[in-house]
C-alpha cells in the first residue's frame, strides 16, 4: 500500500514538474496572436542590446522570413553580421551570419519579393557598415537557408538610413531603397535608389525639389502597390537649428515603378507647383541624439503604407513636437485620391502623445494596421491598432508593456529608430524590441521564448543555470487581420 | 596572463603530457586554437546529418555529441551532452563513434549550435585525448569585449602605428566648414581629439615631437559603439591609422602641420597589461 502511495506521489510530482517545465517557454498565446522572442536557445547567454528590428516575409512562401536587429556576430569581431531566419512562419528562428557587413550593421532593412522565383530567397537588403566610414551595401541572397553570405550588388558611401521595399514583377524584382543621400547636390538629399532588374543595377533618384536647410531628414520611406504605383514619404527639412528641424512632410508618387523620364513627379503641390505633395508644412520636429523619450533618442520617425489592391488609398504617419508639454507626438493622415488631397487633420485616435517607431501597413481587405511604441507611466508599451474605417473605430491590442528604465542603454537607439509592420494574407506580421524580462504581465497576449527563461522567477539563464542580465531583445508578432 | 593565453598554454600542456598521437602538429594546433571561436571534444553520432532544423544538411555535415567544451563565447549556450552539427572538411575522416577534438568557428545558432570545422584532432586510442583535453573542465570563456589573438593580430597588421602612450588632453573637434558640409545624421560621430604623449613605439617609425593627435567619436551611437572613448591621463596601447574618416587628415599643432590618426575599432585601445601579448604578436 505504502509502495503504491509512493508511486502515485512520485507520478504526481513528475507530472507537475513536466507541466511546469513545459510551460516555461510557451505561455498564454491566445486569440490567434503570436509573440515570439527571436533569440535562439543556443544564444541564451547573450545580453546585447538587440535593437532596431526589421522583417521581411517571402511573398509566395510566407513561412520563410528574415528578421534583423543590431545583433553582433556572436563568435567573432570580424565575422559577418547575422540575421534571424524562420522557415516555419515565425515559430522558431535561427541566427545566421549572412550579411556582407563585418560584425554588426549600423542600419539594415530588407524585403523578399518573388520576381526571380527563389522560394527561399530573393532577399534584398540595404545595410550600413560602420567600421571606419559609413558604407551602404545593396545585396541579395537567393536562398537564405543556404547560409551563404549575401552577394553585394552595389556599394557607396555618405548615405544614411537605407529603407528597402520591393515588388516582384514578372521575372524580376523591383527594389526601392529610400535613403538620405549626402552625395546629392543642393541639399536635395531625400533619394530613392531604384532597381528594376533585381538589384543588378540601381539608379539614384533625388525626390526633393524644394530648398532645404542643407539636407532632408534621415527617414525616406517608399511604399509599393501591386499595380506598380510607388509612393515615397520624406521629411523636407526647411530649417534646422541643431535641436529642432522645421520640416514639411512630403509625399511623392510614381505611376510606373519609378522608371519613367520624370520619376516620382506625378504629384505636385498646388502651393508651388513643384513635385511632392506637402501633407503638412513647417512642423517642429525635435532632434535629439541623446536619451530624450525615456532612454530613446528622437528626431525622425516616419511611415507610409498603400492599399495593395487600391493604390488610390495611402496613409502617412510621422512624429513631431505636438502640443505643449509633449515630447514627441504621432500623427496619421490619409489620402483616397492617390495623394492629391489629404485629410486636413489627424485621423481619429491617431494623435498619440509621447510615442515613436510608427509603422503602418494595409491588409488586402483594406484594414489599416498601426504599430507604435509609447512611453507611458515609466513603461514602453507596444501597440498594434487596426481599423476598417480610417481609425473612426479601432481595435487596440497591447503586445508588450515593459519597464522603460531597465536595462540601461548600451548605445543609441535604445529600441530602434524604427520597427516594422507588414500585411501578409489575413495576418499583420511585425517586429518590435523590448526589455526581455520573462514576465507574463509584460506580454498581455502571451509570449514564446526560445532562449532559456524562467517565467516563475522572471529570470534568464545561459542554458546551464547561470543567470543572464536582462537586455533588449527583438520580438516577432503575428496578429489576425480584422475581418 | 590573459585567459586566451592560459587556454593556449593549457592546450599545449595537454598535448605534451598526453599519450595520444596527434593528427596535427602542436604548433599547428596552437594556431588552430587561436583561430577557433568554439573548441570542444566530442563523439560523432551521425554522418550526413544535422542536429536541428534550419541547418542545411549535406554530406559534409555530421552530428557530434559534446563530451567537454574547451572554448566558447559567453553568449553561446553549449555544454556536455549537447548535439552539435559540424560541417567538416573531409567527411571520410569520421565514422560513428569517432572521438575527436574539434576546432571550429560558429555557423548557425538555433535550438542547437552548428559550427564549421577549422581542424580536428583524433587520438589513436579513442578517447584518451578527450579526457586529457579537459573532460569535465570548466569551459574557457572568451569575454565579450576581449579581442581574440587572431583578431588582434589582424588589427596590428593593419595599423600604421602601434604605440604605448598617455592621453594628456581631450577636446571636442568640429569639422571645418571648408572640409565637408556639416551633415546631420543619427550616426554623427561628434568627433573628439585626444593628444597622446608617446612613450614607446611598438610598430611604425619615430613620432615627431612625441605627441600624436588621435580623433575618436564621442557619440554613443550604434555606429561607434565599439570605438574607444578616451579620457585624460588614460594610459595604454593605441593602434593608430591615418585619419580617413573625419575628412581632415592633418592639423596644426604647435605651429607644425601634423598627420592626424584615428583609433576607431574594437581592440584599437588596449590596457597596459596587454603589452606582452602585443609585443609577442608583433614578432609573428
Amino acid at each position: 500500500m505504502k509502495a503504491l502511495a509512493a508511486f502515485w506521489l512520485r507520478f504526481l510530482m513528475l507530472t507537475g514538474f513536466v507541466m511546469v517545465a513545459g510551460s516555461i517557454f510557451v505561455r498564454g498565446q491566445s486569440s490567434g496572436i503570436k509573440v515570439v522572442n527571436l533569440i535562439p536557445a543556443s544564444l541564451s547567454g547573450e545580453a546585447n542590446q538587440d535593437s532596431e528590428p526589421f522583417l521581411a516575409v517571402q511573398a509566395v512562401n510566407p513561412q520563410i522570413m528574415v528578421a534583423s536587429a543590431f545583433t553582433p556576430n556572436p563568435f567573432s569581431a570580424n565575422g559577418n553580421a547575422p540575421v534571424y531566419i524562420s522557415e516555419d512562419g515565425g515559430n522558431t528562428w535561427v541566427l545566421s551570419a549572412i550579411t556582407p557587413v563585418p560584425r554588426m550593421t549600423c542600419d539594415i532593412t530588407h524585403a523578399m519579393p518573388t520576381g526571380e522565383n527563389h522560394p527561399r530567397g530573393d532577399l534584398h537588403a540595404g545595410t550600413l557598415a560602420c567600421a571606419s566610414s559609413i558604407t551602404l551595401n545593396e545585396s541579395e541572397s537567393n536562398d537564405v537557408s543556404a547560409s551563404a553570405v549575401m552577394n553585394v550588388q552595389s556599394t557607396r558611401t555618405n548615405v544614411d538610413q537605407p529603407f528597402v521595399r520591393a515588388l516582384g514583377i514578372s521575372s524580376s524584382d523591383h527594389i526601392y531603397v529610400g535613403l538620405n543621400d549626402f552625395n546629392q547636390p543642393n541639399g536635395h538629399t531625400a533619394t530613392v535608389d531604384v532597381s528594376v532588374d533585381g538589384g543588378a543595377t540601381y539608379k539614384s533618384i533625388p525626390i526633393e525639389k524644394r530648398k532645404t536647410s542643407g539636407q532632408d531628414g534621415p527617414s525616406v520611406r517608399p511604399a509599393v502597390a501591386g499595380d506598380n504605383t510607388v509612393y515615397a514619404a520624406f521629411f523636407g527639412w526647411r530649417k534646422f537649428n541643431g535641436t529642432v528641424a522645421t520640416s514639411d512632410v512630403v509625399v511623392v508618387r510614381d505611376d510606373a515603378g519609378g522608371i519613367g523620364p520624370l520619376p516620382f513627379q506625378a504629384l505636385k503641390d498646388p502651393s508651388d507647383k513643384l513635385p511632392g505633395r506637402l501633407v503638412v508644412q513647417r512642423v517642429s520636429i525635435p532632434w535629439s541624439n541623446a536619451p530624450t523619450l525615456g532612454q530613446e533618442r528622437i528626431g525622425s520617425t516616419l511611415s507610409i503604407a498603400v492599399d495593395p489592391n487600391n493604390s488610390s488609398t495611402v496613409y502617412v504617419g510621422w512624429a513631431d513636437h505636438g502640443s505643449k508639454g509633449d515630447i514627441y507626438t504621432l500623427h496619421v493622415r490619409r489620402s483616397t485620391d492617390r495623394g492629391v488631397t489629404w485629410s486636413k487633420s489627424d485621423l481619429p485616435h491617431t494623435t498619440i502623445r509621447d510615442a515613436t517607431n510608427i509603422a503602418l501597413a494595409v491588409a488586402g481587405n483594406g484594414t489599416i494596421g498601426l504599430l507604435y511604441q509609447q512611453l507611458s507611466s515609466g513603461r514602453w508599451v507596444t501597440h498594434i491598432v487596426q481599423s476598417r474605417d480610417a481609425f473612426a473605430t479601432i481595435e487596440d491590442v497591447i503586445l508588450a508593456t515593459v519597464p522603460a528604465n531597465v536595462p540601461a542603454q548600451q548605445f543609441l537607439p535604445y529600441l530602434g529608430d524604427y520597427d516594422y509592420l507588414l500585411a501578409v494574407g489575413n495576418e499583420f506580421r511585425g517586429v518590435f524590441c523590448a526589455n526581455n524580462t520573462p514576465d507574463l504581465a509584460n506580454f498581455p497576449q502571451g509570449v514564446t521564448y526560445q532562449r532559456a527563461a524562467d517565467f516563475g522567477k522572471k529570470t534568464l539563464t545561459d542554458g546551464s543555470g547561470n543567470p543572464v542580465a536582462i537586455s533588449i531583445d527583438p520580438f516577432y508578432f503575428s496578429v489576425p487581420v480584422k475581418p | 596572463m590573459n585567459t586566451s593565453r592560459l587556454f593556449l598554454v593549457g592546450i599545449l600542456c595537454v598535448n605534451l603530457m598526453g599519450t595520444t598521437a596527434l593528427s596535427q602538429a602542436p604548433s599547428n594546433q596552437a594556431a588552430l586554437a587561436k583561430q577557433s571561436s568554439i573548441v570542444f571534444a566530442g563523439t560523432v553520432s551521425q554522418l550526413g546529418a544535422t542536429s536541428f532544423a534550419g541547418v542545411p544538411k549535406s554530406a559534409q555535415t555530421i552530428v557530434v555529441r559534446v563530451d567537454s567544451v574547451l572554448k566558447k563565447p559567453p553568449a553561446v549556450s553549449l555544454k556536455k551532452g549537447d548535439n552539435v552539427t559540424v560541417e567538416v572538411k573531409d567527411p571520410s575522416a569520421f565514422r560513428d563513434g569517432t572521438q575527436a577534438t574539434f576546432y571550429t568557428d560558429g555557423w548557425i545558432f538555433g535550438s542547437g549550435v552548428a559550427v564549421k570545422e577549422l581542424g580536428h584532432e583524433i587520438p589513436p586510442s579513442g578517447g584518451a585525448a578527450n579526457k586529457a583535453a579537459g573532460a569535465g573542465e570548466k569551459p574557457h570563456p572568451q569575454g565579450p569585449e576581449q579581442i581574440s589573438d587572431q583578431d588582434l593580430q589582424n588589427r596590428l597588421n593593419s595599423a600604421d602605428f602601434v604605440v604605448i602612450g598617455r592621453v594628456t588632453e581631450v577636446r571636442r573637434w568640429t569639422v571645418p566648414k571648408y572640409a565637408t558640409p556639416p551633415r546631420v545624421s543619427e550616426h554623427d560621430p561628434d568627433w573628439h581629439e585626444a593628444i597622446v604623449e608617446v612613450q614607446s613605439v611598438l610598430k611604425g617609425g619615430q613620432v615627431k615631437g612625441n605627441k600624436v593627435v588621435v580623433r575618436f567619436p564621442g557619440r554613443n551611437d550604434v555606429a561607434w559603439v565599439h570605438s574607444p572613448k578616451f579620457e585624460k591621463n588614460q594610459q595604454g596601447i593605441f593602434c593608430l591609422n591615418k585619419d580617413q574618416a573625419s575628412g581632415v587628415a592633418t592639423e596644426k599643432v604647435g605651429g607644425r602641420q601634423v598627420t592626424v590618426y584615428t583609433c576607431l575599432g574594437h581592440g584599437d585601445s588596449l590596457p597596459m597589461s596587454d603589452a606582452p601579448r602585443v609585443r609577442s604578436l608583433l614578432k609573428n
